[in-house]
């Protein structure tokens, strides 16, 4: 208890981080009730196409007459699940291999360290995209390849940390106790190493929204979801006539992305007080 | 005499990563379901059986897949990328038309990014703490989160339909026949929303480097000997502070690349902008894989080239690393 | 007296002013640029290498064939042929060719020419080549300016076959040996730099950007074509399209080049006209698909459910900006021959859709669904996109839960035409300009093929159907062959092998200063000699 306190103290020096953990909780929530309070299917043609925002609908009609505000809700479900669970299946896939790479070095690092080289030469996006494009889209084969080109970065930091950590006293203890190696990772470094790798894991979630966006503004996107992005993406080619369409979910990406820095940057320093930021 | 030997071993090294690339590329290739023949056939609207399996022998579809990924590797050595399914020509001819465009913007915007931010991250580091330094700070992170597309639209429908002060798109105005001096100009203009959409994310990544590398160099000794030796404040921040400074900065930029290129995509689609981000939402569209996979390895080829360069421009700036 | 007199003079003068005006008006300018543009930009120069759009508003500039055509129904009229006759079994055709016609780059064109084009490029390569001239045993050169054509069935449109872009005369001594020899036509040379008789011949094409093409000086129709040049501009975006014609900087967007939301706002400008002339003959033609080999699509109340369920004319308006009208049956209604015209228009009735559903035996279950579809669409861009999301919604509200796979070119041929492995599907024809070349190759048993796109992917098997569309596809037009059609029309719609959706309307907007663009029923794939700019 006093760990998670200790841990609340340092986060609340940062009032920006704070502040910006209200809006994220905000916006979760409005993506698990939203629908729920507003029934509404973001697919259905509620009215006229093209009508502006403040008059019969609150945000509008979109070009096939459907609702920007249900389209708003629905989008926030399908931009935070798809960021996070990308996320964690890039944080378990790249804390498995950098653990497995640091802690026994040797060839076993050498082939590791290439594979992720190689991932990490290969431009993530351009990779992402031709990863959907093949798969056909869909919310998994989406998760799938931003998770693809996300895990590399965690893969490196963690690798970093198990080579700085595997030559502890505490360590070589445990294997001089017979402790299996197994649970030397696991139980011993592993939470010792922690820190850096939630904070770039949170940080990650942002990255993956970005991306998921940009990948349906492309044409990428689950043909049964409405996400952000392609909203704005059919926005496109009426922005002379209808730049509202394109300007509210883009500040909804915004807003949520920004949280979600600030949040890490505040985990940043309540987790790693070593490493401040002047 | 150093410098080529260092130069030959990165590309030694880099050697393996092409092969396996192109062996990913290959193997993404077989992945995608419905081949060349199903493709041209369709185009036509109208196929036999019999024509498609001709098509098929025509494209060496039907020849088992180890026989096919040497053929490909040997068309790969001969810069042969193949050929693009829906337009019917090679695919590295449609890349070499389009690649020119591309790097103009990247570079443009690299280097308005790096220029900018470092502007803003030295004005930071010398008002550090004070009011300049949050305002670039709160904007940096506010252009960090938006996403690049949206920026770009968000720009054409101010400076475009609003105030129409710039193209909404394009690289040069249509039918307009101009040469020389007024046709760069022409492309300039086009080129300012496209590359400070771009370039935007950058400068905010930049600006926060480069204070913080700033205000790390400012502590280190050879500073505080500088300023004992009785030089000014300026001269310490420009010639010694700075430099030092930059080094990350430069680096870094080398080290975008990748990102720049998956940018690019977006905001040329956004803008119209005939590079190669553009010509892979065509594509897209068609879901043209053949060309779209000769990008792929295109685009990682420049990015192992570019982290040579970078590597190559760190080791003349700083000559400990080149002679290790 | 003199009152009168003054005021007949003063009408004469009037009448002779208006008059000198209209004919002036009327008189063909010599001279000036057409710039026109299409997305996306042509692979080739030659509809052999694939009839799509984009090439064939290109090719059919510098490439003619035997006939021109008159009118909305394409009646024949002398072309590269300037006279024919047929004879009375309808087994032989005999063309007597134009004197002194030159290819582009001058050499003499002959009856040799003619005979490679058809026997060695036109039907072994063109995507209706076999359509058009399969029933053709062989092709006669007796002298060069006359070629006959020897048929072993009667084919009622072998007439229409000779339009610039469905058979384009190529020269023979414009591919190599290298090319015939090794079956590379479609990457021959030509392809890229063509050779033809057209009015326009290929000035410079810079990828990426433009293609113009310039006056053809030895053209055999004496003093055409009207303009210097055409351009064909190359512009990607949409958007840029509009504003491009919307400023006059681009004189004409034929065949639907901009998007739909910018086609309905041109439309109401001044200085611009809009039409759907000039591309009907295509007969555009979009429907849903139905695999039928299960239940519950193998229905056919389930499948006139589905009918009911769609609003075609809110689809056209909402999805395709009004461009189009719902379609009545397999012919469209454009079809001045062969068109049933008392046919009304299907039903749009969302009770009597749940009603069938019911009888046929599906109840709604849990989360009010009866059952559940998979939905494959075109890839062919945004419009099609809405649309699927349009009807999911659609059959949502009948109880059938709907989910749309997203699939590339490549992917949906196989789904649909090779692994058969679909439920239903939106899919795009055109009718042409007669029925047997595009309606009943969807619609016949024997053309039920694994592998085979764009063939009868449904299983449809209805005997009387067969024997239908194999009566109409020798008989000559008249009374007995229009009872076929007639008959066949009512049982498809019927039956319902396919939803008919819409007959997605080709939109052509030009500047007013352009003139003499509608000739016929597919002006836009014609030369354009005869068109002229103020």
């Amino acid at each position: 208890m006093s760990g998670f306190a200790a841990f609340w103290r340092r986060y609340r020096r940062n009032r920006a981080a704070v502040a910006a953990a209200f809006v994220l909780i905000l916006i979760l929530a409005v993506a698990v009730a939203g629908p729920l309070l507003y029934p509404v299917d973001p697919f259905d043609m509620v009215g006229r196409p093209f009508q502006p925002p403040l008059q019969r609908f609150l945000l509008g009609t979109d070009v096939a007459g459907r609702d920007i505000l249900a389209g708003l809700l629905h989008g926030a479900r399908v931009s935070l699940f798809i960021g996070v669970l990308a996320s964690v299946v890039a944080t378990a896939i790249g804390v498995g291999i950098g653990a497995l790479a640091g802690y026994y070095g040797g060839w076993i690092d050498n082939l590791l360290m290439r594979i992720t080289e190689f991932f990490l030469t290969i431009p993530s996006f351009v990779l992402a995209v031709v990863l959907v494009a093949i798969f056909s889209p869909t919310v998994f084969s989406i998760t799938f390849s931003i998770a693809i080109v996300s895990w590399p970065s965690v893969a490196r930091l963690t690798r970093g940390e198990f080579i700085a950590h595997r030559d502890r006293e505490y360590v070589l203890g445990a294997r001089a106790l017979g402790m299996p190696d197994r649970e030397i990772i696991l139980l011993q470094i592993l939470p010792n190493a922690l820190p850096p790798i939630i904070v770039v894991s949170s940080l990650m979630v942002a990255t993956a929204i970005l991306t998921e966006s940009g990948l349906s503004f492309l044409g990428l996107s689950d043909p049964n979801v409405v996400s952000w992005g392609y909203m704005i993406g059919v926005a496109r080619t009426v922005l002379r006539t209808a730049w509202w369409m394109a300007a509210i979910p883009g500040v909804m990406i915004l807003i949520t992305v920004l949280a979600i820095n600030l949040v890490g940057e505040g985990l940043n320093d309540a987790l790693n007080p070593r490493l401040r930021r002047r | 005499m150093n410098t080529a030997r260092f130069i030959a071993r990165r590309l030694l090294q880099v050697l393996p990563v092409v092969l396996a690339i192109a062996a990913m590329n290959f193997l993404l290739l077989q992945l995608a379901p419905g081949d060349a023949a199903d493709i041209l056939a369709g185009q036509m609207g109208h196929a036999s059986p019999e024509l498609v399996e001709q098509m098929r022998r025509d494209f060496g579809l039907d020849r088992p897949i180890y026989q096919q990924f040497f053929i490909y590797l040997g068309k790969l050595l001969s810069l042969n990328l193949g050929t693009s399914n829906i337009q019917q020509r090679p695919v590295t001819d449609l890349i070499m038309e389009r690649l020119p465009a591309t790097v103009l913007l990247m570079t443009t915007a690299t280097v308005v990014a790096v220029a900018l931010g470092v502007l803003l991250g030295v004005a930071a580091a010398r008002r550090s703490g004070r009011w300049l330094d949050s305002v670039i700070s709160v904007l940096a992170l506010v252009v960090y989160a938006t996403p690049a597309f949206w920026l770009g639209l968000m720009l054409i429908v101010l400076f475009s339909v609003y105030f129409d002060l710039l193209p909404s798109g394009g690289m040069m105005t249509i039918g307009s026949g101009k040469t020389g001096l007024t046709l760069a100009l022409d492309i300039a203009r086009h080129l300012v929303l496209p590359a400070t959409t771009l370039g935007l994310f950058y400068v905010a990544i930049y600006a926060r480097l480069m204070r913080a590398s700033m205000l790390e160099v400012y502590n280190l000794d050879f500073i505080t000997t500088a300023r004992a030796k009785g030089l000014t404040e300026g001269r310490i921040a420009w010639t010694h502070a700075f430099r030092n400074a930059l080094l990350p900065v430069v680096t870094l930029a080398g080290v975008q690349f990748g990102h720049l290129l998956g940018g690019s995509i977006l905001v040329e689609t956004v803008f119209a902008w005939p590079g190669l981000g553009r010509l892979v939402f065509d594509a897209l569209l068609q879901r043209d894989l053949n060309l779209l996979l000769g990008i792929l390895f295109v685009s990682s080829v420049v990015v192992i080239l570019a982290n040579l360069i970078v590597d190559l421009t760190y080791g003349f700036l700083d000559p400990r690393i080149v002679h290790k | 007296m003199r009152r009168v007199k003054m005021r007949l003079v003063w009408a004469t003068a009037f009448a002779l002013a208006i008059g000198v005006t209209a004919a002036q008006a009327q008189q063909p300018k010599r001279g000036g640029t057409l710039t026109y543009t299409f997305h996306p930009e042509p692979v080739a120069i030659s509809t052999i290498a694939t009839t799509a759009v984009p090439v064939a508003l290109a090719a059919t500039k510098v490439y003619e064939s035997l006939l021109e055509y008159e009118g909305p129904g394409l009646e024949p009229k002398p072309g590269l042929a300037e006279s024919w006759t047929v004879s009375p079994d309808r087994l032989t055709y005999t063309f007597r060719l134009r004197d002194g016609v030159k290819w582009h780059d001058g050499k003499p064109f002959t009856s040799e020419d003619v005979k490679f084009s058809i026997e060695s490029i036109v039907r072994p390569f063109h995507s209706r080549g076999r359509t058009y001239f399969g029933e053709v045993t062989a092709i006669e050169t007796p002298d060069p300016r006359t070629v006959v054509f020897k048929l072993k069935t009667p084919v009622p449109y072998f007439l229409k076959a000779f339009q610039a872009g469905e058979s384009p005369i190529m020269p023979r001594h414009g591919f190599t040996e290298d090319e015939i020899s090794g079956n590379r036509i479609r990457q021959a040379k030509i392809m890229q730099q063509p050779i033809g008789t057209g009015p326009f011949k290929l000035k410079e094409w810079q990828r990426g950007s433009h293609i113009i093409f310039e006056r053809n000086p030895d053209y055999w129709k004496a003093g055409r074509p009207y303009l210097d040049q055409l351009v064909l501009r190359v512009l990607p975006d949409g958007a840029a399209r509009a504003i491009a014609v919307e400023k006059g900087e681009v004189d004409l967007a034929p065949m639907s080049a901009l998007p739909p939301a910018e086609m309905q706002r041109l439309s109401k400008l001044p200085n611009l006209v809009s039409s759907e002339q000039g591309s009907e003959a295509l007969g555009p033609l979009m429907w849903l698909e139905i695999n039928m080999r299960e239940k519950p699509l193998s229905d056919v109340r389930v499948r006139q459910a589905i009918s009911m369920a769609i609003d075609r004319e809110k689809l056209v308006d909402v999805i395709w900006y009004g461009n189009g009208k719902p379609s009545r049956g397999p012919i469209v209604s454009g079809n001045p021959v062969h068109f049933d015209k008392t046919l009304k228009p299907f039903e749009y009735n969302v009770q009597k859709a749940n009603r069938l559903l019911d009888e046929a035996g599906y109840p709604r279950a849990a989360g009010n669904v009866r059952f559940k579809l998979t939905q494959n669409f075109l890839p062919y861009g945004e419009e099609w996109v809405r649309q699927a999301e349009y009807i999911r919604q659609e059959l949502g509200k009948i109880g059938i839960q709907v989910e749309t796979q997203s699939v590339d070119m490549g992917g949906w041929l196989r789904r649909i035409y090779t692994d058969w492995n679909y439920d239903f599907t939106s899919n795009f024809t055109h009718n042409y300009v007669d029925p047997t070349i595009g309606a009943q190759r969807a619609f016949t048993s024997d053309n039920i093929r694994k592998g085979a796109s764009f063939s009868n992917s449904m299983d449809y098997r209805n005997p009387r159907v067969d024997e239908l569309f194999n009566k109409a596809a020798a008989l000559d037009d008249g009374p007995e062959r229009n009872q076929a059609w007639k008959e066949l029309q009512a049982i498809l719609r019927e039956e319902m092998p396919v939803i008919f959706l819409i007959e997605i309307g080709y939109t052509n907007i030009w500047n007013k200063r352009v003139h003499g663009l509608l000739t016929n029923g597919i002006s836009m794939y014609s030369g354009w000699d005869g068109v002229w700019v103020e």
